[in-house]
Formats: structure tokens, sequence, C-alpha cells
């Protein structure tokens, strides 16, 4: 009997972390039949939607697991799409080559910003100010560099397989695709003794560091994989959208929504920037009529969920359902990563 | 040559004065109002609108600063208070967090309201000569309004009991409150006088040109560059940081580029954080 159940423990906990991912893969595969049909409208804002939550993957493995404020996802995307864009352009390279190279790049920055804040050990705030400096000062450059980067005016991709930009729902799953494989990428790191590292270094840093915790080596780790997601999504972007100017990236439009999106879902969760950037696509479409408006529940959400729910509103919500279903325990999939 | 650096120098004390009144805030408190932009916009809107009812500059002026002021208790008095529950860096983030919220909330209903508010104050006259430079009377007055904070400010925390006091919670809040100073009392004080400092900022910003009503998230931005070069909590630091901010613009700008400057200013302020993270003159 006993042994029966230590057998069936870590296949029951391998199914808890498989499942989630299951789970979100077949909604996403079902959405389009669904949900939005034939309007090219909604299927945009769905493509955008997943945009945003793979951003939000890659966000969650730098701010939820490792406590480093980077506040340049846009400048991140930048990096790949404007580095796949560009090289495209000049060098004509088949995309698959131009792709590869841009997420490399973003990695490369990613990592590199993250060595900076661990080698002259910057704060949260400090690496969240100095990550903003970089934002700003990469819109700046792609402003400047006019005759690479088409300034304002933005940048036409060459190169763009036909098909690929005009095939909305083609592009659809192309993205839904890559969301999956950063969720596997997330949970796999989550199980792994990596996992356990990222916990132990967010519960208590100078703790870890003490129990032989390398937490420089794995606050690096993570950065560079988190980059490397935001960048591929980037420059994958780049040649679905085949045009890209600063404004695709630009730190009011990426790195605010992300942070409410990932906060909304909760910092740390498998799920929760899937969920936010759901919640979020639905409260655009509700909202065409006045960005002004927008930007103010933006605000009012972001407020909101600091003041009273810091654990993520899907989280406060599954614990009320589980207070009173009678469950002890919420659900594991939901649950932020430092527990 | 001469009158770059003159431009530079007028330029600087327009950014200290713009990075006085975050410095303090973050000198007293830990907290980082990333909202401070979007309070002197709305200073700037307030302004412009009882001007055009027809009120004198100077009565509209002062009509601006309350109201700035009065914006920025209410966040001390609503928002900051959960952020002061916490300590070290839970504090700053979480109050980070919650201006950039409250910068959304603010610059969001203003754009709304008044999409194509600005505040221009034409001040007129000849241009007045400066060593051999012709400076437009606008941008004298500025520099004399930054001036004239800087020496009021120095003064207040220099040579009254109150200034003294507030210097205290700054350098250690149980001390203080062991001395009978309430610290809550004097971050609310502070918040005023900050928000106070955003509303005669737009009126300086507004001398030497329009203050549009997007402006909020560029003004924060430069507000954070000065206070971080600066360091966190010093006036004379501020006005420092931004002297030498504004001259090596002025300079940049004239003879390398805008876009360029740009990213030396923010260079300069990354570089204080990994070189001298305290600032230039802080503790």
């Amino acid at each position: 009997m006993t042994e029966d159940r230590a057998r069936s423990l870590p296949l029951r906990r391998m199914a808890s972390a498989v499942l989630p991912i299951l789970g979100a893969a077949a909604v996403l595969a079902a959405l389009p039949s669904v949900w939005f049909g034939d309007s090219p409208y909604t299927t945009s804002l769905a493509v955008q939607a997943l945009v945003f939550a793979s951003y939000g993957v890659g966000f969650n493995l730098i701010f939820g697991s490792t406590n480093q404020l980077f506040l340049c996802v846009g400048a991140l995307a930048g990096v790949g799409g404007y580095a796949a864009g560009i090289l495209a352009n000049e060098t004509s390279q088949p995309m698959l080559v131009a792709i590869v190279v841009g997420t490399a790049s973003a990695a490369i920055v990613g990592g590199l910003l993250s060595w900076i804040a661990v080698r002259r050990s910057l704060g949260i705030i400090f690496t969240g100010i100095v990550t903003l400096v970089f934002s700003l000062g990469f819109a700046n450059l792609l402003l400047g560099q006019r005759d690479l980067t088409g300034s304002e005016t933005g940048l036409i991709v060459e190169g763009v397989p036909s098909g690929l930009a005009d095939d909305m729902v083609g592009g659809y799953y192309l993205f839904a695709g890559l969301l999956v494989a950063f969720l596997i990428v997330f949970r796999a790191l989550q199980l792994s003794h990596i996992g356990w590292a990222f916990r132990a270094l967010r519960d208590d840093e100078v703790a870890a560091e003490l129990a032989g915790v390398d937490v420089a080596r794995y606050r690096v780790y993570a950065a560079t994989v988190g980059s490397a997601m935001i960048g591929l999504t980037g420059a994958v972007l780049a040649y679905s959208a085949g045009f890209i100017s600063p404004a695709t990236y630009s730190f009011d439009r990426v790195d605010v929504r992300v942070l409410v999106m990932v906060a909304f879902g909760g910092l740390g969760t498998l799920l929760g920037p899937l969920i936010g950037a759901g919640v979020f696509a639905i409260l655009d479409e509700q909202l065409t009529a006045s960005l002004e408006l927008r930007e103010v529940l933006y605000g009012v959400f972001v407020i909101a969920i600091f003041l009273f729910f810091r654990r993520g509103v899907v989280q406060a919500i599954v614990s009320l359902f589980d207070r009173f279903s009678g469950r002890g325990r919420a659900r594991h999939d939901l649950q932020p990563s430092r527990e | 040559m001469r009158a770059v650096v003159l431009d530079g120098i007028v330029l600087g004390l327009a950014f200290g004065l713009l990075g006085v009144g975050m410095t303090l805030v973050y000198g007293l408190g830990g907290v980082i109002n990333l909202a401070y932009g979007q309070i002197v916009v709305l200073a700037a809107i307030v302004i412009s609108v009882v001007m055009e009812d027809g009120r004198a500059t100077f009565v509209a002026a002062i009509v601006g600063v309350l109201a700035a002021a009065g914006v920025s208790v209410l966040l001390d008095l609503t928002l900051m208070r959960p952020v002061y529950h916490q300590h070290g860096e839970e504090r700053t983030l979480l109050g980070l967090l919650l201006t950039l919220g409250a910068a959304f909330v603010i610059g969001g209903v203003l754009t709304w309201r008044y999409p194509d508010g600005a505040l221009y104050i034409f001040v007129s006259g000849d241009p007045i000569s400066i060593v051999g430079v012709p400076m437009s009377v606008g941008s004298i007055w500025a520099s004399v309004i930054a001036l004239a904070v800087a020496a009021v400010l120095l003064l207040f925390f220099g040579a009254t009991t109150f200034g003294r006091g507030v210097r205290s919670v700054i350098q250690d809040e149980t001390g203080a409150r062991l001395v009978g100073i309430n610290p809550s009392f004097v971050r609310t004080v502070i918040f005023a006088l900050s928000g106070a400092l955003a509303g005669v900022v737009a009126i300086a910003q507004s001398m030497s040109g329009p203050l549009t009503v997007n402006a909020g998230f560029e003004l924060t931005t430069f507000a954070l560059i000065v206070t971080v070069v600066g360091g966190l909590g010093s006036v004379a630091g501020a006005f420092l940081a931004g002297v030498l901010l504004g001259v090596v613009n002025s300079l940049s700008a004239h003879y390398i580029g805008q876009y360029i400057t740009t990213i030396i200013l923010l260079g300069a302020a990354a570089l204080t954080i990994l070189i001298r993270p305290r600032g230039l003159l802080g503790r």
C-alpha cells in the first residue's frame, strides 16, 4: 500500500506539472474556432495577447523567479526584432538565421545587464532604474540611427516568407506554439534544481547564499533565458508583422502592460502571464473608444493590484474559492514559485 | 561656445529645480515619486485654465502651485500610507509601483479632458545681454526662480528648527521619533513642498517654451536622472547635478546631436549608479 503511494507520488507530480500546460495548449488550439471566427480584428487582438503573454513568461522568469526588476522588456524585444530586421535587410540572410541572431543578441544584452547588476550588487530598485535607463537609451538609439532603423517611420522587414504576413490565423498558431514552448521551458526550470535555487534566493537571498546557492550565477541564468524568450518573441513579431518601429517596442506600450498583466495573473506563477494577457485582451476589446480612459484604467489596475492583491488577482480568487469549497490549499499550478 | 555654456547653465538650473522635488521625497521616505512629472503637468494645465478664465498670471500661478501641492498631499494621505508600513527595499518598490499607477491616472485624465492643453507664459521684454550673450527675459526669469528656490530651500534646511527636524528624519527615523518629531507629519509637509515645487517647475519651464499635456513622462525621466546623479535626498546635489548635466547637454547637443545627447545623459545616470550609488553629494 505505502509502496504504491510512494510510486504514484512522482507520477502525480508529473501530472500536475504537465496538465496545466496541456490545458493551456488545448484552450489555445480551440480558441480560433470558438471565439474569433473570421474577424481579422479579434484575430489580431488574440495575436497581440499571445505576444504579450510570451513577453510575460520571460519577464516572469526574470522578475517573478529571481527578483530582478527588468524595466526593459520592450527594449529587449526591440533588440531581438531590430537585430533580426536589420540583418535581414542589410545582408538578406534567411529568416531563421535572422531570428536566431536576434534572440541571441537579446539574451546577451539581458544577461549582461543582469551580470552588471549582480556584480555591482544593485538592489531591486537600482536594477529597475538602470534597466529603465537602458530602455530609454535604446529608444533614442533607434531614433538616432536613421540609416539602419528608419527612425520613427519604422523599418519594413524584407524576406518575409509569403503567406506569413497575410495569414492571421497562421500567425496566431505560430505565437501560440511559441508560448506553449516557453511555458514548457518555464515549468522544466521550476522542477529542476535551478527551480529550487530560484525559490531559495527569492525567499531569502542571504540564506540562499549561505546554503551554497550561487545567487549571482542563477540570476544571470534567469535573465539570459528570460531575455532570450523576450528577444525571440520580438524577432518573430518583426517577421509576422513585416514592419517594426520604435513604437512597437516602446517602454510605455510594452513594459507597463507586461508588468500589469503579470502582476494581475500572479508573479512567479506558470499561467499568470497567460491569464493576465487574456483578461487585458478582453478589456482592450471593450475599451476601443478611448485610449486615454484605457490609460486611466491601467493606472487604477496597477494601484489596486499592488495595494490589495500582492499575490495576483487570480490567486486571490482561487484561495477564496478554496475557502468556500473547504479545500485547504490552493491549486499547485497557480501557486507562486516562492512557496 | 560661451553662449552654449550659458544656455547649459540656464537649462541646468531648470533641471535642478525639476530634480529637487523628487529628491526631497526620496530622501525622506525612500519613495521615488514616478508621478512627479504628471503633477508638474497638472499644475501647468490648472494655470492655463485659470488664465483662460481671465485672471492675472500671478493669481493663476498661485492657484496652480496650490493645486499641485494639494494633489501631492492627497497622494501622501492615501496611497503612501500603506507604503510607509513597509521598510527598506519593499517600501521603495511599492512606492515606485503605486506612483507609477498614479502617474497613469493623472496623465490619462489630463490628456482625456485637455487633449491640446499647454502652458506658455510669455514674458515680454528685449533680450538682455549677459557676459556678451543675449538671453531672453523668459529664461532669465526661469533661472532667477530656480536660484531663489535653491537659496530658500538651503536656508530652510540649514537654519530653521523645522528644517532641522526634517533632516533628522532623513538621517534616522527612529531617532527622530524618540526626540519627539512625528515622521508622518514631516513627510506630509515635504510631500506638500514637493508638490508646490512641481508647480514652480511648471511656471519656470513654461517661461522659456510651451509645456504640453504629454510632457509628464519626459519630466519624470529627467527628474529621476538629476536625482540619481545628484545624490538621493540632497538639495545642493540636485542643483549641482542639474547644472553639470545641463552644460553637458548643451555642449553635446551643439557639437554632436540631440539623440546622442539624451543617451549621454542617461549614461551619466547609469554610470553614477554603478560607480557611486549614493550620487555626487548623497550621504
